[in-house]
């Protein structure tokens, strides 16, 4: 064994972003290592690579480590042999570049790639770390990458594929492991359970996979609507659904549309203002300290009064906050993305709650989320986003037999 | 409340910076502080010197206030200022009332170009209203030199405005009633941002222009209208020292006013009501500098100097209040 990690645990702050996390690998080993933005992945490489201490466990790594980070760290003023030679510590680096005295500001993004590639492996690494790599490259630069991983690992050397593209990973790895919340919580799966277990659905085994025709074409958005109905859509993040709820946003007329931004802290109100004055901003000024102390009161937002600055509410009231704005004008439609991310038991039930509640009263809901339960407990009916598209709408039923393969794309 | 201690400490700041010029210049501080009080504040011809440098430094004050409130970034107040008494000047012989409306109808739209700028091209504003006072800069010599120079060509300058068209003055002092409308226009301006939804949302996009957006507000007509509003009040203060002050066009005109509204926008923590306060602060320093060159042969651009340390002394406040 090149590597050995035994229970690696790390925390930043309140954050677990390691937690027992144990892995092996051998030379010749290309591990792919998935999972969704935030499950621990670039943690535990920089744990690998000596960039941070673990709090607990051990790391064994026999050789040195090369490690190629997700965002480019060259000098853009410095020649492609000068960003070598300050790599390598010596002015003649084991690698060779064609013409090498170009500028790297001169140089388009997969030869930057290309150039981070090199530098790590100049040291000779018996561990190649690549943290997202092919995020800015095209598929035929893409394959040249792999192409070159397949040939170091021939060689001998260990190589670690972070990624969060399953396909890709699928392509190239010998054995992949699958990360979620800094858990490693699966290894070896196929597409489809590799997506489930991202997300944390429980792969139910022994269910028949039906082999109907793909549903990817895209569905018409305004079908989306039905008063009275809640549409869950679901999928790995970063498949479009940021782009979607921005679209609907900007489409939607406002008088009748509410929406939930996916980040909340961002998008979800001004926090220099008062919430009376986040309140107002859709409803007028008129009348708004009434308004906001009275929908404190009806949201049980826990807050001195209407003059408390947003940004000093905890997480779950300003989410109360937020739909106390949005919902209290009777929208016909709503659309919340991720509305309970980061929220406790208690602010989850009750954002639930009043979901359903506007339901009943006859509005149209769009839930956009990654939290699978959440879109059983709640969606009338779910469609999948797999990028960009949406897939047919499905039943929750048909949902929990599909959904996996549809998130995969294997649909 | 720590928004006047930051204002009232970078004031203290300036004056006891440059009283420690003074002081290395060989001059008792004591002694400096009585000759600038005299020529500021002292007498009553001293008090309306100062009053009216006072006017155009609220107005320009109150530009930059607006602009910057809502996140934009107008350094144009000195291009937007001699546009605007361009412009002024050019609709004079149809009497102070449509005099007044074009001066800011002219700052509105000079100041709007950088608008269509960012949003055609992305062009950051910061440059192109900096940019643009040196083209107003350019065409107002062009101007006094050219079409609009005196009819005995003698001094680059223009004729006089019509006197029908002057801003009327209180009695035999030099106050004119250019106070009267700049006063009105900063409470006006303090209601607007303070007390209507418009205002809210004008606000709202400075702090926090994408949860501005998400709350329905459309940034792009915040960001067109602040920029509008901020240079037509510019354009007006232009248009006021015209038919208030000078009544004739020169190419030193600007006089350096539309910069120093940010030194007064930023001493007033781009509060209306504050610009009111920190305008006279600044009128008083330029007016104590004139004395302090008269009587103790110290330079007059000690007063640009004070605003150099306002400026730096309220950026050290806030990113203080940022750390906590």
């Amino acid at each position: 064994m090149i590597l050995n990690l035994a229970h690696i645990r790390r925390t930043f702050g309140a954050t677990v972003a390691l937690d027992d996390v144990s892995l092996s690998a051998g030379p010749g080993e290309i591990i792919g290592i998935i999972g969704e933005n935030g499950a621990g992945k670039t943690t535990l490489m920089r744990i690998i690579a000596g960039e941070i201490v673990p709090d607990a466990g051990s790391v064994a790594v026999d050789g040195t480590v090369g490690f190629v980070h997700q965002h480019f760290m060259l000098v853009s003023e410095f020649t492609i042999a000068e960003n070598l030679a300050l790599a390598a510590g010596s002015m003649h680096p084991p690698v060779s570049f064609e013409r090498p005295r170009r500028l790297v500001r001169e140089l388009s993004v997969g030869e930057r790639s290309k150039l981070e590639l090199a530098k790590a492996i100049a040291g000779r690494p018996r561990v190649l770390i690549l943290d997202e790599p092919t995020s800015v490259l095209t598929p035929v630069e893409a394959e040249d990458l792999f192409q070159t991983m397949r040939l170091l690992a021939d060689s001998g050397t260990c190589v670690l594929l972070i990624s969060h593209k399953i396909r890709e990973v699928l392509g190239v790895a010998t054995r992949t492991v699958v990360m979620r919340r800094g858990r490693i919580v699966a290894e070896n799966l196929s597409a489809e359970a590799m997506a489930r277990a991202m997300v944390d659905v429980p792969v139910e085994p022994g269910r028949s996979r039906s082999n109907r025709t793909a549903s990817g074409r895209e569905a018409d958005e305004s079908r989306l609507y039905r008063p009275g109905q809640i549409a869950a859509i679901i999928g790995v993040a970063g498949n479009g659904q940021v782009e979607l709820a921005t679209r609907l946003r900007d489409t939607l007329a406002r008088a009748s549309a509410a929406h939930i931004p996916e980040d909340r802290t961002r998008d979800g109100f001004v926090a220099e203002m008062s919430i009376a004055e986040n309140i107002a901003l859709l409803a007028g000024v008129r009348g708004a300290r009434a308004r906001a102390a009275r929908l404190i009161e009806t949201y049980g937002i826990r807050a001195s009064g209407p003059e408390q600055r947003a940004g000093s509410l905890s997480g779950g009231n300003q989410q109360k906050l937020l739909l106390a704005r949005e919902l209290d004008r009777n929208p016909k439609i709503i659309i919340a993305a991720e509305p309970t991310r980061g929220l406790d038991f208690e602010s989850t039930r009750f954002v639930h709650q009043q979901l359903r509640a506007a339901a009943e009263r006859g509005a149209a809901i769009v839930l956009i989320t990654s939290d699978l339960d959440e879109a059983f407990a709640l969606a009338d009916e779910i469609r999948v986003i797999y990028r960009g598209r949406l897939s047919e709408p499905l039943t929750p039923a048909e949902a929990s037999e599909r959904a996996g393969r549809l998130m995969a794309g294997l649909e | 409340m720590r928004r006047i201690v930051a204002g009232v400490v970078a004031a203290a700041a300036a004056i006891a910076v440059l009283a420690f010029c003074g002081l290395a210049l060989g001059h008792a501080p004591a002694e400096l502080l009585r000759v600038a009080i005299r020529g500021s504040v002292g007498s009553p011809f001293a008090l309306q010197g100062t009053i009216v440098k006072s006017i155009p430094l609220l107005l320009t004050g109150l530009s930059v206030a607006v602009a910057f409130r809502a996140g934009v970034w107008n350094i144009g107040a000195e291009g937007q200022f001699i546009v605007g008494a361009l412009a002024a000047f050019v609709a004079a012989p149809w009497g102070l009332t449509a005099a007044l409306i074009v001066s800011i109808a002219a700052g509105a739209v000079w100041a709007s170009i950088a608008t269509a700028l960012r949003f055609w091209r992305g062009a950051p504003e910061v440059l192109t209203t900096i940019l643009l006072n040196f083209v107003g800069l350019h065409l107002l010599g062009w101007a006094v030199n050219g079409p609009l120079q005196e009819r005995i060509a003698q001094y680059p300058q223009t004729d006089p405005i019509p006197s029908s068209a002057a801003l009327p003055r209180f009695g035999l002092t030099s106050l004119h009633a250019g106070i009267v409308i700049a006063v009105v226009v900063c409470i006006a301006l303090w209601i607007f941002l303070e007390r209507t939804t418009e205002g809210l949302r004008m606000r709202a996009t400075g702090f926090n222009a994408s949860a501005a957006q998400w709350a329905g507000v459309n940034v792009t007509l915040q960001i067109a209208g602040a920029m509008a509003i901020s240079g037509g009040v510019a354009g007006l203060a232009g248009g006021i020292e015209l038919l208030g002050v000078t009544h004739r066009l020169f190419e030193l005109f600007a006089a350096g006013y539309g910069y120093s509204g940010i030194a007064v926008a930023l001493l007033a923590q781009l509060h209306p009501i504050g610009t009111l306060v920190s305008a006279l602060f600044f009128g008083a320093l330029q007016t104590a500098a004139g004395e302090l060159q008269r009587s103790a042969n110290i330079s007059i651009t000690v007063a640009t100097f004070g605003q150099a340390v306002v400026i730096l002394t309220i950026i050290g406040f806030g990113s203080f209040r940022a750390r906590d």
